[in-house]
């Protein structure tokens, strides 16, 4: 009698404990709207874009290892703000390194990390997704990833990629395969490409999710383009992380991707420079009022806003700090300089469209802390932007009419 | 006698008492009626002045006060479009503003509140002449109008026709450009002449503010080359702008009609991008500067007929919407890359679940030269949302 109640309560506490929440998930609500749920509570996204690299340095900088701890001075200014998450596009490969970044900014400042990896989209010549051998580096790199975190309590959920869907068009690291080449219309070889990968980001999230049941799997994707296939081709990632730029509105995004990709949204990468390249002067003005408004529209679009399509969880800002080295990342000696020159274009940002051939997006002044040569705790001083003043009061008082006295 | 000192007195100081009571009473200011833009050569009620000429204005020829037919009065006014694109612009069209030359640089124009309609007369030489449309207001600068609406694209006939543009619940508290009229050389490629008269706005209580359009379908951006029907401005060259030829009256075998666009993509990299590419947009040059997006809600796809030279030129993407600006398309919508075939095939954009309801982006093609090393010519008829 005594076994039998014995392995009768046994039973039902081993059932709860089978049964208990993730500790972070996606929740659907009766409104068909998704919330982030992490320790039981709705959470908010309002993260950063974290790459601390010092003037002079590079993204080859290993600032890991950096004894000043630049996390620690940005947790604290980041905190202040009220950023509670940062994002990582890739980790480092000393583990306790990167653990030690994670607790320091969740001890100390409650900041969340979302680790992200590659998958490969940088290595060259190209990034063979259609190549078996290929595909087991990737996933292996990826594994160990959450193998080596996933017990980390300030960890928040993966993301796998960033804008990798452009190399599917050839726009950007192209790539193919035998089977693919055969095929003479090049729509069908995009569509098989689409397949390819998306098929393989699935994976990679079924097999994330056998080993870690607690962090959501997002999927980086440069705008909406290839989710109609990551539709039929990967329904087991949880989030789209996207990399938009799309100026004061995201549009009809939140709609959209209901329409062909029914998954919660991360505004992974967005935001605005701040460095008018018409004017050829910093406009912190300019940041601020995109930012601001990309913000409300984020907010419009949080689950149980009756005005949004209920189908964001957040964003990640691009980004924490300045970095000095993009606009010539090949040329040392213009690292230690901010580059006014611009390398792309983008009409959405239409302060500065009519500067030369078009040309207004300065890769070097996205920071909403710029950096000063003056050195200060061992690093370069930060010194924020009216943009982080202006988000800050945004999430004390998220407000989302639009206020009637135009600031630029 | 003191009592008629004494009288004369009272009413003395009373007369500036009743005086002023009189101003205090309420004054009943008739608001005009009619505002008049031009109704004859020298009249005293004419205002603004057709100094604003745009485009190739090497094409225009203007006659203020020409006898032949006019509506009323004694003259109208002539204008005889060349179409032989002098500038290179490949369209043209006249400002009527105040003060004169005035655009947006200095502080002018009218307040014309109350008025709810312009109407005006015109006709054509021949008949069968393209407007491509008529504008109150929308000059821009330092000292912008406070509306810009428009009607168009205008077929005129050969009598007069008296057309109106729709003013009620606009704003139209600062208007420097009273009036103005464009067309483009594709619209009229063996030019146009063209009579206006009876220029004016007026105050008409019946108008009532328009809703947004829903445009009904099919709705072209391209039938035949002088045509109304058609819509958007092929004026976005993009990439390398000078690798392109744009022909948009071939008569080399339109697939329908009499003429076709014919596209000429040399591929030598002339600005150095590697690719090129040309928008149709709503109106001419505008990359998400000016409110004008057309409502296409009512397009499920848009469709178009390609056929190559030779065959087997590679466009690497027909696209609809995706401008973004100040105001950008609501939604976009791509194919390719196409190959296309030495014949006319039709290709389909679909746009189910797409948002259409504003699009100044109309149509756009792009190719590289990696992909077409020696070129590529093309061409492309009966391209409409329906």
């Amino acid at each position: 009698m005594l076994a039998a109640c014995s392995l009768f309560f046994l039973t039902i506490i081993l059932g709860a404990a089978s049964r208990a929440k993730p500790t972070v998930f996606i929740k659907k609500l009766k409104n068909k709207h998704y919330q982030l749920i992490v320790e039981r509570k709705p959470y908010i996204v309002k993260g950063v874009c974290y790459s601390p690299i010092p003037i002079g340095g590079n993204h080859e900088y290993d600032w890991w290892s950096d004894t000043s701890k630049p996390w620690m001075i940005d947790g604290k200014m980041m905190q202040a703000m009220g950023v509670n998450t940062i994002r990582l596009y890739q980790t480092h490969e000393n583990t306790e390194e990167v653990k030690t970044v994670i607790r320091d900014l969740y001890q100390n400042f409650g900041i969340r990390t979302i680790l992200g990896d590659w998958l490969g989209f940088w290595e060259y010549p190209c990034p063979f997704y259609g190549d078996k051998r290929f595909q087991d580096k990737v996933k292996a790199s990826v594994l160990d990833m959450v193998k080596n975190y996933k017990d980390e309590p300030g960890v928040l959920f993966w993301i796998l990629g960033n804008e990798n869907n452009y190399s599917c068009l050839g726009a950007v690291n192209p790539w193919s395969s035998d089977e693919i080449d055969k095929e003479p219309d090049p729509q069908k070889q995009k569509a098989m490409k689409s397949e390819v990968y998306y098929s393989f980001i699935n994976e990679l999230s079924r097999e994330i999710h056998k080993i870690d049941p607690n962090h959501p799997v997002a999927m980086g994707n440069g705008e909406l383009i290839g989710l109609d296939a990551a539709n039929k081709y990967c329904q087991d990632v949880d989030i789209v992380a996207c990399i938009i730029y799309r100026g004061k509105t995201f549009g009809n995004l939140f709609r959209s991707l209901r329409m062909t990709f029914d998954k919660p949204i991360l505004l992974a990468e967005f935001g605005a420079d701040a460095y008018d390249a018409y004017l050829k002067k910093e406009d912190q003005n300019m940041q601020a009022f995109f930012l601001e408004s990309q913000w409300r529209q984020i907010y419009e679009n949080l689950a149980n806003n009756k005005e949004g399509e209920g189908n964001c969880i957040g964003g990640t800002m691009f980004e924490w700090s300045d970095e000095w080295w993009k606009h010539a990342p090949d040329n040392p000696d213009s690292w230690k300089a901010q580059d006014t020159e611009s390398n792309w274009t983008n009409g959405s940002y239409y302060f500065d469209i009519k500067a030369e051939s078009n040309k207004n997006m300065n890769e070097e002044w996205f920071g909403l802390v710029a950096l000063s040569q003056e050195q200060e705790f061992g690093m370069n001083k930060r010194i924020p932007r009216k943009a982080y003043y202006v988000v800050r009061e945004f999430w004390k008082n998220p407000t989302l009419e639009v206020k009637k006295k135009v600031k630029k | 006698m003191k009592k008629l000192f004494l009288t004369m007195a009272a009413l003395f100081f009373m007369m500036p008492v009743c005086a002023s009571a009189e101003g205090q009473a309420p004054v009943v200011v008739e608001k005009p009626k009619e505002f008049v833009v031009y109704v004859d050569k020298n009249s005293r009620d004419n205002h603004y002045i057709p100094s604003g000429w745009m485009g190739d204005t090497g094409d225009i020829k203007m006659a203020d006060q020409c006898a032949e037919n006019p509506h009323g009065g004694a003259t109208a006014i002539k204008f005889v479009y060349s179409a032989k694109r002098s500038q290179g612009q490949g369209w043209v069209g006249v400002f009527w503003q105040n003060p004169p030359n005035n655009w947006g640089n200095k502080k002018g124009g009218f307040d014309l509140t109350g008025m709810t309609k312009l109407t005006f007369w015109a006709r054509g030489a021949k008949g069968g002449e393209v407007i491509q449309k008529f504008m109150v207001g929308g000059i821009k600068g330092m000292y912008p109008d406070s509306a810009e609406i428009e009607l168009g694209p205008v077929e005129l006939t050969d009598t007069w026709q008296q057309y109106t543009i729709n003013l009620a619940g606009k704003d139209l508290s600062t208007i420097s450009g009273g009036f103005s009229w464009t067309t483009t050389a594709d619209l009229n490629p063996e030019g146009a002449t063209f009579y206006l008269d009876d220029i004016k706005f007026e105050a008409d209580p019946a108008m009532k503010p328009e809703g947004k359009k829903r445009e009904s379908m099919p709705f072209y951006i391209y039938a035949d080359r002088s045509t109304s029907k058609n819509h958007f401005i092929p004026s976005g060259y993009m990439g390398d702008y000078g690798d392109i030829k744009y022909e948009g009256s071939s008569k080399d075998n339109p697939y329908l009609g009499d003429t076709c666009i014919k596209i000429n993509y040399s591929g030598k990299r002339v600005q150095g991008a590697g690719w090129a590419g040309i928008f149709w947009q709503n109106p001419a040059n505008n990359w998400g500067n000016v409110d004008a997006g057309y409502d296409l809600s009512k397009a499920t796809k848009v469709t178009f007929w390609a056929r190559g030279e030779k065959g087997g030129e590679r466009i690497e993407e027909f696209k609809v919407g995706g401008l973004m600006g100040e105001f950008s398309d609501s939604d976009n919508a791509t194919i390719g890359p196409v190959i296309l075939n030495k014949d006319w095939t039709q290709y389909t954009i679909d746009l189910k679940g797409k948002d259409m309801s504003y699009i100044f982006g109309g149509f756009c093609w792009s190719a590289n030269s990696d992909n077409n090393p020696e070129g590529a010519t093309f061409y492309l008829d009966e391209i409409k949302y329906e």
